[in-house]
């Protein structure tokens, strides 16, 4: 679609939204031409910034109106380009939205708009002895919109659960304009369950409502530092199998050690191949015992160093490195892909040997940081991108990773979502009769494709096309009546 | 009569045991003319693509224990009962994780995971109940304060849609954002977007000791009187405080027997220190009448308060006390029992309440409770009591829901009129 | 520009929560992520248009994205280069220019200063009827008018302060510009708490400014003359250490050795420059602290807490005062808005800041306001005053220190 055919709706936004809410310069447009993940950029066609629901649902109703795709972000920190723009489409950026609505401890729940910040949230009730328990590790700056929108998770997933576990209701800007409220208390469909996690392609959520979670009696940190991953790998084992669940237990290997020493000097033990961050919480007497078990059991599995953290500072200090480790990469690699695969926790020593093996094939260094306890692995394959070939190599190394995922019965992702970049690994893991099916869902929310498209799914079907074997173009692309996304 | 012979051989040509249905096998009083009894995913994908050729109308059941919940079918031809879909596939202790046949009962997973040292952290209110058909009632029980509903353990899915195509999402990892999670959209669907015929759920380790607290709450008032001005002394900050103890009960259960009279509040701890907690819940509940500490559940921990005429009150939990009263107040002889923490509260009325009675006690709690958020579901009732009620009540996107079904089941063949809006 | 520095963004967003003016409005463009990405688009070959330029000039350069960033990007010496871009090749509209040149030719310039304090302080009763006006007139106008402090007595401090019992260091003291003129007695107080803790302490009589306001204004030749100047004559005075009390020429000094070239860069190594409560932390105490029986909100300057990376120095200086109870400000690492030159440029965007330190500072509901920074301590007072609230007097963390170390009992502080 050309620019010419973007004046009218532009103009359209501005009346609804008024002048400055509209961005249309290009030099402007282009800083929203990608999320977190920078190697795809699209420069949105046009950006605007709505301050409510209404505006929200007035956009896409002009949208409609116009058939425009459009793509809803927060503070564009996504990993996996779900909020990548479309030229020919309207960005609709939920930054303005950061209000604080409601904190109601009595009913252990708050409501927010989409651009609060997770890490808003436990700010401001935290004093009321509450916090909000998913935890991305972006919580400082990712807002709750998109962690709706990616079904965030966070290192405490592991005892809490993720983003559906913790959301109440949605007020939610259906793809066709219409504001609709989706409440668990509701009967009928979860279409709660089914919208939280759908990468915005089930329309755009304007309100949300959290529960809040009592702040735990005691909380302790543990930091075990073991000559290798391998003795890392067998505490974790250890561990849950002696029943005990950790509100977290992180790994991070030598490479990636360094790296976050290199940014906020986390000093983590000397020497240490691969350090554990082991976190029990709850009544003092149940995080008493469990301690005294995994402190064993680190012991017995080798662990050379172990630091006990009970107060926020110590425990701040301990997190420090595990938390900016994505980001503190850049630090020891010009250029890397932050991956996230998830296999199942027993197969976890075998996979990383075998990402060791790739990575030695290749001759591209992983540092390796995941969420051990849930068999979530974050390889961050570093590369010189001023090498001829380094990047393709990476690549390739990235995408075998996944495959190891697959084969072992895991997900391509467990944290970052799909988005753009992933979409074409859903038919390793799906069936196109999986893919059709979740496709029918699409379907009833957004007929019309209208929301996000491109996403997720690989080049699926129009909504009302039979599924079958599909041959060549199909004849309403082919005469211009429609595109596939 | 032709057509239904040929109706019947083609059932029969999939090689699926299929018998003619007897009085027994009626849904909510609508009879169906065959019950079919398949083996696994592909037998009921053959049976749902005969279905589809004959537009058979269809209703899954598993244990059979919630057939009279939700709306009678408008038509009903096929019953397919998973009691063969009995295999539990995998129990991968290591990883937590259980992956499951739908027929296969939720007491016979129990004793497998047991084995392991594992549960599924859901209680389950009927004696016999199945995967399946919890998670198609999304039903729980008490422990759902801490650990959710089937929605919130179930991590992937197996089901076979209307046509016979056979769909999965989700896997066996707990962290997995891959695609829709067709697993929440089912939950609670009541078999009208497909059957599920494989289900695999995150698992806790069975923790290794359980107390239960447990406190009668007298009357407070003129309990003489009886009525609305009746009602449990201190209900309202005895529960706000479990809640929020950081001895963290894993549930908060009342049972109200009478709405004249007293009401019990139990508690459970789970851990290795669950002694020591009790002792806590014990000394936060000391404060309304002599608590005891148990090592066994009350008789009535988990079980529904009725069977016939069941309805299921959702609420803010502040406002628990607000919906006892209102109960109270409709002067019925009602039964309350339920996760009144989390405030999901079963009511049951007696099955000769009579029609006006029960139409008046849905729409007026309805009534009182609706501004506050309260939700009101008829689970079940026989057929002669809802002529003027709506079972379920108002849900503000319906319009979407509808939209889904029309998708999954363009034909409305699976549980026709079952469920919320006649779906 | 350098492209290398920028290409250390991986555009993860971390900087954003932290970045005032994003707080504000909540746009890319007004990002440090948003900023990073215009620069690299105006090195890739984009023109300096006027929309870019203002996101440039809207930057406060606080600071505070350089501690969030975890991948260490030098936001710092990028917004500065930029800044330099900006005067070159941006051309300004003419009150902008003006205005512009008013602050460059009055600010780094001591004497001139001086003479413009009367005009710029008016006394309560006429500001409140001029300031509205001048609002409409010219917003910065406005905002110098209400951001000056009520003049005091001209302080000369002596060339030479010995120390107080046995002589432990002997340092050389920066008076300041702003500070000097606007704060002299906090420059007493500096003095006097360097010398009871025993330092010799030298100030140079000549000293002009450090050159911090032409740089974070991209008046990069100003600058690297004031520093030269600043050098020579710290160096006259024979002094290897100054220590400074406003951090914002603090930071700067600490970057001599990279602003300037060659000779200059080695000359600028030679001598180390200190924050006050950095070297006092340092020292460790020497002088009796006598009790302050006040609760004590303690506010973080950019050019101290995000430049020199100095948080717990001056808490655990304050802390160490026997009945002196410290409070934190919430949204401690968001700017005031003074931000230099930043409240006469940006004024708008100055005040929204302003306020909302406000409100945080007074929801403290403590007895003293302790910043570091002579920018930080007008524009904060401003904004109370702007808010009608009950005014809460002002310290630098010299003054509490002193107050302390003589046993007053009390502050004196800052009137506002």
């Amino acid at each position: 679609m050309s620019t010419m055919t973007l004046q009218e709706p532009a103009r359209r936004f501005e009346e609804l939204l008024g002048h400055g809410a509209v961005i249309t310069d290009p030099v402007r447009l282009r800083t929203y031409e990608c999320d977190g993940l920078t190697h795809h950029r699209v420069m949105p066609g046009i950006v605007v910034l709505p301050e409510s629901a209404e505006q929200i649902a007035a956009v896409v109703r002009v949208c409609n109106e116009y058939g425009l795709p459009f793509v809803a972000r927060g503070a564009g920190t996504g990993l996996s380009g779900g909020a990548l723009p479309r030229a020919d489409g309207v960005l609709i950026v939920t930054s303005k939205m950061r209000r604080i609505l409601s904190v109601d401890a009595a009913n252990r729940r708050a409501v927010v708009e989409p651009g609060v910040t997770n890490l808003a949230i436990t700010e401001a009730v935290r004093d009321l002895g509450y916090y909000y328990a998913p935890d991305p590790s972006s919580q400082q700056v990712c807002t709750i919109g998109g962690n709706v929108a990616e079904n965030s998770g966070g290192a405490h997933c592991l005892k809490y659960g993720f983003t559906v576990n913790h959301v109440l209701a949605l007020e939610i800007v259906t793809p066709d304009g219409d504001i609709v409220e989706l409440s668990d208390g509701d009967p009928g469909y979860d279409l709660l369950g089914a919208f939280i996690g759908s990468e915005g392609t089930l329309g755009i959520a304007t309100k949300v409502t959290v529960r809040l979670t009592r702040a735990p009696e005691t909380v302790t940190t543990l930091l075990a530092a073991f000559k290798d991953i391998e003795q890392g790998g067998q505490a974790v084992s250890a561990v849950i199998g002696g029943g005990i669940v950790p509100a977290a237990i992180e790994m991070m290997d030598a490479l990636a050690i360094e790296a976050a020493e290199a940014a906020v000097a986390c000093a983590y033990p000397e020497g240490a191949g691969a350090v554990l961050i082991v976190e029990l919480d709850g009544p003092a007497e149940e995080v008493a015992h469990q301690f005294g078990e995994v402190t064993r059991i680190c012991e017995e599995s080798g662990a050379f160093e172990l630091r006990i953290a009970d107060d926020p500072a110590e425990r701040a200090a301990i997190w420090r490195g595990r938390k900016s480790a994505f980001a503190a990469v850049g630090r020891i690699s010009p250029a890397y892909i932050v991956q996230d695969g998830v296999v199942p926790r027993t197969t976890l020593p075998e996979v990383l040997a075998s990402i060791d093996r790739l990575s030695r094939e290749h001759g591209i260094r992983v540092a390796n940081v995941f969420h051990a306890g849930d068999g979530n692995l974050h390889p961050l394959v570093l590369f010189d991108d001023a090498e001829p070939g380094a990047g393709e190599r990476a690549e390739i190394v990235s995408g075998k990773i996944l495959d190891l995922c697959i084969e072992h019965g895991g997900s391509i992702t467990g944290e970052h979502g799909v988005g753009v970049d992933k979409s074409r690994y859903m038919s390793r893991m799906f069936s196109d009769e999986d893919l059709d099916t979740m496709q029918l869902v699409r379907c009833a929310f957004d007929p019309r494709a209208l929301s996000n498209p491109g996403k997720i799914f690989p080049t699926p079907r129009l909504c009302g096309e039979v599924p079958g074997v599909r041959k060549g173009v199909h004849p309403l692309v082919e005469s211009g009546q429609a595109e596939h996304f | 009569m032709k057509a239904l012979r040929h109706e019947a051989e083609a059932l029969n040509k999939t090689g699926v045991t299929i018998r003619e249905a007897d009085p027994g096998d009626a849904v909510a009083g609508v009879p169906p003319r065959w019950v079919a009894l398949p083996e696994t995913t592909e037998e009921v994908a053959a049976l749902m693509r005969v279905s589809a050729e004959h537009d058979l109308a269809v209703v899954p059941v598993g244990g059979g224990t919630k057939l009279h919940w939700g709306g009678p079918p408008e038509r009903c031809d096929l019953l397919i009962d998973t009691c063969c879909l009995n295999e539990v596939l995998e129990h991968a202790t290591g990883d937590l994780i259980v992956r499951t046949q739908a027929g296969v009962t939720m007491d016979t997973l129990a004793e497998t995971l047991g084995g392991g040292g594992q549960e599924l952290a859901l209680d389950v209110p009927l004696d016999g109940a199945t995967v399946g058909g919890t998670i198609a009632t999304a039903t729980a029980g008490p422990r759902r304060f801490r650990y959710g509903a089937p929605r919130d353990l179930l991590i992937g899915i197996t089901v076979v849609l209307a046509d016979g195509t056979v769909a999965r999402s989700g896997g066996k990892v707990v962290k997995n954002v891959a695609g829709y999670d067709l697993g929440k959209l089912f939950s609670g669907s009541y078999g009208t977007l497909g059957i599920i015929t494989e289900a695999i759920f995150r698992l806790h380790p069975v923790p290794l000791d359980r107390r239960w607290i447990t406190v009668e709450l007298p009357v407070s008032g003129p309990a003489a009187s009886g009525g609305a001005r009746s009602f449990p002394g201190g209900l309202e900050t005895l529960v706000a405080g479990l809640a929020a103890s950081q001895a963290e009960p894993s549930a908060v259960e009342l049972d109200w027997p009478d709405v004249r009279g007293g009401a019990t509040v139990a508690a459970l701890v789970e851990g290795t220190a669950a002694q020591g907690r009790a002792l806590a819940v014990q000394t936060l509940m000391g404060e309304h009448g002599t608590a005891r500490i148990t090592g066994e559940p009350p008789a009535w921990w988990t079980a529904p308060p009725g069977e016939d005429v069941l309805l299921e009150l959702r609420i803010p939990p502040a406002l628990a006390h607000a919906a006892l009263r209102a109960i109270a107040a409709r002067e019925l002889p009602a039964r309350v029992r339920g996760s009144v923490a989390s405030t999901v509260l079963m009511i049951a009325l007696p099955s000769d309440v009579g029609e006006p009675a029960f139409a008046e006690f849905v729409s007026g709690l309805r009534g009182d409770l609706g501004h506050l958020g309260g939700r009101l579901t008829v689970l079940a009732a026989p057929r002669e009591l809802t002529l003027r009620v709506d079972r379920w009540g108002p849900a503000s996107a319906l319009p979407l829901m509808r939209r889904v079904k029309e998708r999954f089941d363009p034909g409305r063949r699976l549980s026709p009129g079952r469920f919320v809006g006649g779906i | 520009m350098d492209l290398e520095l920028i290409n250390d963004c991986v555009h993860c967003g971390f900087c954003l929560p932290s970045c005032p003016t994003y707080v504000l409005w909540g746009e890319e463009m007004d990002s440090p992520r948003g900023r990073i990405h215009l620069m690299k688009q105006h090195v890739e070959g984009t023109p300096m248009t006027p929309e870019m330029a203002g996101h440039f000039d809207a930057c406060l350069g606080c600071m505070a994205c350089v501690t969030a960033c975890p991948s260490g990007v030098r936001y710092d010496r990028l917004i500065e280069q930029t800044r330099a871009e900006v005067e070159r090749e941006h051309v300004r509209k003419p009150d902008d220019r003006a205005l512009r040149a008013v602050v460059f030719q009055l600010f780094p310039y001591p004497r001139r200063l001086r003479a413009m304090r009367l005009p710029l302080r008016l006394s309560g009763g006429i500001r409140r009827k001029i300031i509205p006006r001048l609002e409409r007139i010219n917003p910065s106008l406005a905002a110098m008018a209400d951001l000056a402090p009520p003049v005091s007595a001209r302080v000369r401090l002596p060339h030479r302060v010995e120390a107080k019992g046995s002589r432990r260091a002997t340092v050389g003291m920066l008076t300041g510009c702003v500070q000097g003129e606007f704060f002299p007695q906090v420059n007493e107080a500096t003095a006097r708490v360097l010398a009871m803790e025993g330092c010799d302490v030298v100030i140079p009589p000549s000293q002009g400014c450090c050159g911090a306001l032409s740089l974070h204004s991209g008046q990069e030749e100003q600058a690297k003359r004031f520093a030269r100047r600043t050098i020579a004559t710290f160096e006259r005075a024979g002094v290897d250490t100054i220590v400074v009390n406003a951090a914002g020429c603090g930071s700067t000094m600490k970057d001599y050795a990279e602003i300037l070239e060659g000779e200059w860069a080695r000359r600028a190594g030679a001598i180390r420059t200190v924050d006050l409560a950095e070297y006092l932390a340092e020292l460790g105490p020497a002088a009796e602290r006598h009790p302050l029986p006040l609760t004590v909100a303690y506010h973080d300057a950019c050019h101290l807490a995000h430049a020199q990376g100095i948080r717990s120095q001056p808490r655990e200086l304050l802390s160490a005062i026997p009945g002196l109870e410290l409070k934190e400000i919430s949204e401690s690492a968001i700017c005031c808005g003074s931000a230099g030159t930043y409240n006469l440029f940006q004024p708008e965007a100055a005040r929204d800041l302003g306020d909302r330190k406000a409100e945080r500072v007074l929801a403290t509901g403590a007895d003293l306001l302790v910043s570091a920074n002579p920018g930080c301590t007008m524009q904060i007072t401003a904004a109370i005053r702007r808010r009608g609230a009950q005014e809460i007097p002002v310290a630098h963390t010299a003054q509490v220190l002193d107050a302390s170390l003589r046993g007053l009992g009390r502050v004196p502080t800052i009137p506002a």
